[in-house]
């Protein structure tokens, strides 16, 4: 017992960058701001673990059709609009790196910043989700669509529904994670216009930052698997 | 942990852009490799690329490495479970003998060829 409070005492004394945290933002069944911040940083990384193993039953069964339709995912995969695809990873990745620039700012009392770069992750947001709902498009056009709606010409191997099936689940969970992503970082914006954010409690953007780096994780595996293979 | 905490105190955004041009590069090398039809080296090739390029995001971008120790076992836990599901689907579904589409299974476009059975089973089953 004395044991952890010395502990904490020690985890308070030793995190500078926790000093001067308004009281009122501090939780209190928390000891320190350090804690506290220590314990909101663990609550969304398990979130981000459940998230990751939702994506991961999906790969999963990726992985047990192509196994049984490597044909048909083959010829399916060529069959995408693979510069889009690669435009939009370009899209994801540097939306990504200006999350981080946006947190590094926070950390450093730089909130002007940090606001035009939150702005500018949400205009590629929004960028993301305009190149897809194009190629999304040109898949209705086709009727390369899910399950028994699948009825392209351009493809006609048996499994292709099914890759067709993979690909809007994915894409489409994938696409409600930068929806949410984009209304968590809004979110963060308007703190951050407001002042909440200082180089002493930036809790909010580091967290919204993290979930915005899964999207951009998640992205990271689908386009390879999905236009490249 | 409280070494993280004092080197973010005069950390540069140097390392993120570094971070992001690599990623670009990368980006760059699935596309070019993904291609270039490099037959069954193609998903090992693509895959490498992938792991490398999202560690950097959750290591780097996340500032994983200032994180506690129970934030790093939440992140290394969730991965092995990952690993565990792909390994072993993928290794129950790669070891077996090639499997057939039933016919009129909702699959394919067209009912898959009555060759494509098995010898016990007969297409109007």
């Amino acid at each position: 017992m004395s044991r952890r409070g010395s502990s904490v005492a020690h985890e308070a004394e030793a995190t500078p960058g926790f000093e001067g945290v308004p009281p009122e933002l501090i939780g209190h069944h928390f000891s320190s701001a350090a804690r506290q911040n220590e314990a909101m940083r663990l609550g969304m990384w398990l979130f981000l673990a459940t998230e990751v193993l939702l994506f991961a039953g999906l790969f999963c069964g990726y992985a047990v059709y192509r196994f049984q339709f490597p044909l048909a995912f083959e010829e399916c995969s060529r069959h995408l609009n693979i510069p889009l695809g690669t435009l939009n990873t370009v899209v994801l990745i540097t939306s990504s790196f200006t999350v981080a620039l946006a947190i590094h700012f926070a950390r450093t009392d730089r909130r002007r910043a940090s606001a035009i770069c939150l702005a500018i992750t949400l205009l590629f947001a929004l960028a993301f989700l305009g190149i897809k709902s194009v190629e999304y498009l040109e898949h209705f056009k086709e009727h390369a669509l899910p399950g028994k709606y699948y009825s392209s010409e351009e493809v006609k191997v048996p499994g292709a529904a099914m890759f067709y099936t993979l690909y809007f689940l994915m894409t489409g969970l994938h696409g409600f994670h930068v929806v949410a992503g984009m209304s968590v970082l809004s979110y963060i914006l308007f703190r951050t216009l407001q002042g909440r954010y200082s180089s002493a409690y930036y809790t909010g953007v580091e967290l919204g930052g993290l979930y915005w780096h899964l999207v951009d994780l998640v992205w990271i595996f689908l386009y390879p698997l999905l236009y490249l293979i | 942990m409280a070494s993280g905490y004092e080197h973010a105190e005069h950390h540069s955004a140097i390392p993120y852009v570094v971070v992001w041009v690599i990623l670009l590069a990368c980006t760059a090398l699935t596309y070019l490799t993904g291609t270039a039809h490099l037959g069954k080296w193609a998903l090992p090739v693509a895959m490498t690329i992938a792991v490398f390029k999202s560690s950097l995001v959750a290591i780097i971008f996340t500032h994983l490495r200032e994180s506690g120790c129970a934030t790093r076992l939440v992140f290394v836990t969730a991965l092995v479970f990952v690993a565990l599901l792909i390994f072993f689907t993928v290794a129950d579904v790669a070891t077996r003998f090639s499997l057939s589409t039933p016919a009129g299974a909702p699959f394919g476009t067209e009912r898959s060829q009555p060759e494509g059975l098995l010898e016990h089973e007969t297409p109007d089953e």
